[in-house]
């Protein structure tokens, strides 16, 4: 189904990148496939990695993924910021570090680089507020645990 | 290790740094700007696979393989039609954003040739432009596009060059290009750097400076301390109360003051040094604020009390008393940073028995008389030459780097360069005041002021730089552009141990602006009329005397701008959407009894043309353009004829600082008369090959009278512009749909570059009512992030409608008033009556709360 989309445009966010599941952390993607169900757009997919990804030129931010993921992992973000946190991982730093290889630990210093004060941890975990966000990507840069991402590909791995 | 292409050659970089310093430091591709190495201006983006990237966030260990494109890297092709379309769309002002800004219209238009206006905004929307409001260059961007898609650049739209013409500015290509110089791109053979080592507390004692160990890393130069100054230690643009280093025994007055000056042969090395500097201090408790400053511990020995201005016409307590309505409001405005682009950088170096500073700045010859006495040297022995300048809105008017740089030079014989990083940018130059507003009107029941009376607090924190005149400023003009006679002013400016504040764009006013107009907007609707209304019937007119005395000439436009907006506002009125209004003046010229001279010095060198010199500063409102049209216009040569020469101590007649609105017209006015002389020589048969080595000087004295000066009505200020902006909402989502500015200008020398000052100011002025933040914690340290200071970007930026009202009347610089400043003072206002109209509660105190615009914590 084609919808004519309206800028700027929005999509949904699968907020974690996988390599979890073996080893304990109960927040990430389960491949479940729930999302994939819910999306009439064909615009989101589980990959190899077991990790439901996005297809933001199909995605038109409508949230039905969101709302049907039982993990509640997906929310609906700006594509122009292309600097996203791709992890869900609430627990502390010590639990979260041993159950995922990508995990966000909470150390901040994302907080600590970002110029705009933009990306906070809350909960354990760091959130952007895109509204602030400069997409710089000195925090994905800086992120020693490579949980912040570039969808370009450019300043991190998309 | 990586390997990657720039600009089409393969590079290999061994060893692992910030992508922007490799372009810069080793390739010396200096289009790419370091604003702030933090990731927040985009003054260093970059092409990257097609994507645009800043520089300094990217490490070269990262880029295996990957296509990097700088303004260099263009064909010649888009070189020619970006450099056209940011010239002819007028969006260059200070140039310290636009190559940035160029990589961003090229990422957007290879993938997208035909994009809309939003896309156009989001592309560019991570890059701050502090100068053009952006709205100029969503213009160029879309002028862009179309030339691409035609394939043939088109005829430029003004060349005569008379005063009036839309001319592209003179610097416009190399500042698209990258090619014209800032300080930050010289690079000198055996160039050291220096740094200094800050404060650790807002107010101490220096016990002592232990540098031994700084001293002893391999790459140390030199560390340098105030027991090194072979002048004087203080230094400042006006009282000289400014250590250049503190002195040992000495107290310190903020954390931005300089212990000692570590100068080695890389940054790196320098910044490593500082901190083997060990300083023991006496911490003693700092003074905050004004109200701690009244009666607290002595910031200076000769006391808190910076300057206290009085200033009183009539009877104002009694007209108020009588008065049918009378209103009594206390307002507060914040702390702002100038956040100009280009952060203070200096280079010097040694030539012969001369020290020779390369300089970003307000004013060569402010840094000259500055710098010349800290040294021990007669003036001549140290020569200033302006760079470009990127932005300074007030700023740039107190040396910050230059001394410093001159200092190590002169010590160590070697040529040296010291910029501020972004944090330290934000930390050391002088601030807007924030000041503490009490106003009192009186009105009769027809809206007619009879009185006004008002008192302001400002905090000038740790030193004087231009405290005084500001507060004098915020003083004379908070009576507002009225004519009525009761007026009286109360101000008193405090020393602290915050940042020093002195100008910013607006001189004072702008905070007085918001005080008297928000309070006119809620008496017009106690009296019962539009507060569009109660201006016009108020309104300084031509002959009448302001509440200074001073009887006003001929070009006075207040009641034009308000016939200029008046469509705008009715028409938002009938459509029922909240509107709001302010209006402004602002001398043009220091005043006030106050020598201001303006030189200009035409030289018809080998090459057979005129070469302007003045020593007066273009930060970036485009003088050498005004100079140049003033001088086509006064002479019968063409604009080929003359070359525009960039501000020097040497060969430029000082022509005062880049301050109060005054270069268009009092430097102006001296390029004119020296035109006069020029053009005596031309009507004697003379051609320029004959006129060789001939130089025309014109002189020009703005002569005003000193305030409470004993005559009926003085004249305070030569000119004065006027200005009414008014701020319409959308009634559905609280934002700003659109900001209408009128300003009178007497005669625009150039509308486009008129109006890129109007949208700029507006625009900065957004920040300044909505959402800028300068905090400053309880221990005197300010935010160091520049991301953080709310500044607003490209996709929140409403419409804005610049209108140029022409007013002939004033009989100088044909008849030219300076446009720099009055930009941002009403806007405030406006868009504060907006809101108490949207919300139903009026709001006295900057930025505004409850905004769609609030950035909430
Ligand atoms: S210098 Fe890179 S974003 Fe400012
Ligand atoms: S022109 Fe954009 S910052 Fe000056």
């Amino acid at each position: 189904m084609a919808v004519k989309k309206k800028f700027p445009y929005k999509a949904a966010l699968v907020a974690c990148h996988g390599g979890c599941r073996a080893t304990g952390c109960t927040y990430g993607c389960t491949g479940c496939g729930t999302c994939v169900s819910a999306c009439k757009f064909d615009a989101i997919a589980v990959g190899p990695d077991g990790v439901a990804r996005v297809d933001e030129a199909k995605c038109i931010g409508c949230g039905a993924c969101a709302r049907a993921c039982p993990q509640q992992l997906i929310h609906v973000h700006d594509c122009a910021n292309y600097i996203v946190v791709k992890c869900s991982n609430h627990d502390k730093g010590a639990a979260a570090r041993k159950q995922c290889s990508v995990s966000c630990i909470g150390c901040r210093i994302c907080e600590k680089t970002c110029t705009a004060s933009a990306i906070h941890v809350v909960d354990n975990c760091a959130r952007i507020d895109e509204a602030y966000c400069l997409s710089c990507g000195m925090c994905a840069v800086k992120c020693p645990r490579k949980v912040i991402h570039d969808l370009r590909g450019i300043c991190a791995e998309k | 290790m990586a390997t990657f292409t720039i600009n089409g050659t393969t590079v290999t970089v061994e060893k692992n740094q910030k992508l922007l310093r490799y372009l810069r430091d080793t390739l010396r591709l200096t289009s790419v700007k370091d604003g702030c190495s933090e990731g927040a201006c985009g003054a260093c983006t970059v092409i990257v696979d097609g994507e645009t990237c800043k520089a300094c966030v990217l490490d070269t260990d990262s880029l295996e393989g990957r296509q990097i494109v700088t303004v260099e890297g263009l064909t010649d092709w888009e070189k020619q039609v970006y450099t056209f379309a940011y010239a002819e769309a007028g969006a260059v002002q200070c140039g310290f954003c636009i190559p940035g800004m160029v990589m961003c219209t090229k990422a957007l238009l290879d993938k997208n040739p035909d994009p809309t206006e939003p896309e156009i905004r989001y592309a560019i929307r991570n890059n701050y432009c502090r100068c053009t409001g952006y709205v100029k260059i969503i213009a160029a961007v879309k002028l862009a596009a179309q030339i691409l898609k035609a394939g043939v650049l088109p005829e430029k739209g003004a060349d005569d060059w008379k005063l009036g013409s839309r001319v592209q500015r003179l610097d416009a290509a190399e500042k698209v290009l990258g090619t014209g110089k800032y300080p930050d791109d010289v690079y000198l053979d055996g160039m050291i750097y220096a740094s200094a080592l800050r404060s650790a507390h807002p107010r101490a004692i220096v016990k002592s400076i232990d540098t031994s160990a700084a001293k002893a890393l391999a790459g140390v130069v030199g560390v340098f301390t105030a027991a090194d100054i072979p002048g004087s230690v203080k230094v400042g643009h006006l009282k000289k109360d400014w250590d250049a280093l503190i002195p040992v025994g000495k107290m310190t007055h903020y954390l931005g003051d300089a212990i000692c000056i570590v100068a080695a042969e890389t940054l790196e090395i320098a910044e490593a040094a500082k901190k083997l500097v060990k300083v023991d201090y006496e911490v003693l408790p700092p003074v905050r604020n004004p109200k701690e400053a009244m009666t607290g511990p002595l910031v200076h020995e000769s006391g808190n009390l910076l300057a206290h201005k009085h200033i009183q016409r009539g009877n104002p307590t009694e007209a108020i008393a009588k008065s049918k309505h009378i209103l009594t409001q206390r307002f507060t405005t914040p702390w702002t940073e100038h956040a100009f682009l280009e952060p203070e950088c200096a280079v010097a170096y040694v030539d012969g028995d001369t020290v020779v500073i390369l300089s970003t700045d307000q004013g060569a010859y402010d840094t000259q008389h500055e710098t010349a006495p800290m040294l021990g040297l007669p003036m001549e022995r140290v020569k200033v030459q302006n760079m470009l300048v990127g932005g300074g809105f007030g700023g740039k008017e107190d040396v910050t780097v230059q001394h410093h740089a001159a200092l190590v030079t002169y010590l160590t014989g070697r040529p040296v360069k010291v910029k501020l990083t972004r944090a330290e940018s934000l930390l050391i130059h002088p601030k807007r005041h924030p000041m503490d507003m009490e106003i009192s009107m009186g009105c009769d029941e027809n809206g007619n002021i009879q009185g006004v009376a008002v008192e302001v607090i400002a905090d000038t924190g740790a030193y004087a730089s231009l405290g005084a005149p500001v507060l004098e400023r915020a003083c004379t003009h908070a009576a507002g552009p009225y004519h009525y006679e009761n007026f009286e002013c109360d101000g008193w400016a405090y020393y602290t141990n915050n940042p020093p504040a002195g100008a910013f764009r607006g001189f004072g006013v702008t905070q007085t602006c918001f005080a008297v107009e928000s309070l006119l907007n809620e008496m017009a609707d106690i009296v019962g009329i539009s507060p569009w209304e109660i201006r016009m019937r108020n309104a300084i007119r031509p002959g009448e005397a302001l509440p200074n005395g001073q009887i006003v000439d001929n070009s006075t436009g207040l009641v034009e701008t308000l016939e200029a907006v008046k469509p705008y506002y009715d028409a938002a009125v009938a459509a029922g959407k909240p509107v709001g209004i302010g209006c402004a003046m602002k001398n043009a010229g220091v005043g006030v009894g106050i020598p201001d001279t303006g030189r200009v010095k035409l030289v018809v060198e080998e090459d057979r043309k005129v070469h302007i010199y003045a020593g007066a500063s273009c930060i970036g409102q485009g003088l050498g353009t005004v100079l140049v049209q003033m001088a086509v216009t006064n002479t019968d040569l063409k604009r080929d004829d003359f070359v525009y020469e960039r501000s020097n101590t040497w060969l430029a007649p000082d022509s005062g600082t880049t301050s109060g609105s005054r270069q268009t017209l009092v430097t102006g006015e001296a390029c004119r008369r020296a035109c006069e002389k020029l053009m005596e020589a031309r009507n004697a048969g003379k051609t320029l090959e004959d006129m060789v080595g001939e130089t025309y000087y014109g002189e020009y004295l703005a002569k005003t009278d000193p305030l409470g000066a004993n005559v009926p009505n003085p004249v305070s200020h030569v000119a004065y512009g006027y200005a009414t902006q008014i701020c319409i909402l959308n009634p559905k989502t609280g934002k700003i749909e659109q900001i209408v500015a009128a300003h009178d200008v007497g005669k625009a020398v150039n509308p486009l570059s008129c109006e890129g000052q109007i949208e700029g100011g507006v625009v900065m002025s957004m920040g300044f009512a909505l959402r800028e933040q300068y905090p400053i914690d309880g221990n005197c340290k300010p935010i160091d992030k520049y991301g953080s200071l709310g500044l607003f970007r490209a996709h929140e930026v409403p419409e804005i409608v610049a209108i140029v009202v022409d007013k002939p009347g004033l009989n100088v610089a044909c008849g030219a008033i300076g446009i720099g400043e009055i930009t941002s003072i009403p806007t405030a206002p406006a868009i504060a009556d907006a809101y108490a109209r949207y919300t139903q509660a009026r709001q006295f105190d900057l930025p505004l709360q409850n905004t769609p615009y609030e950035r909430k914590a």
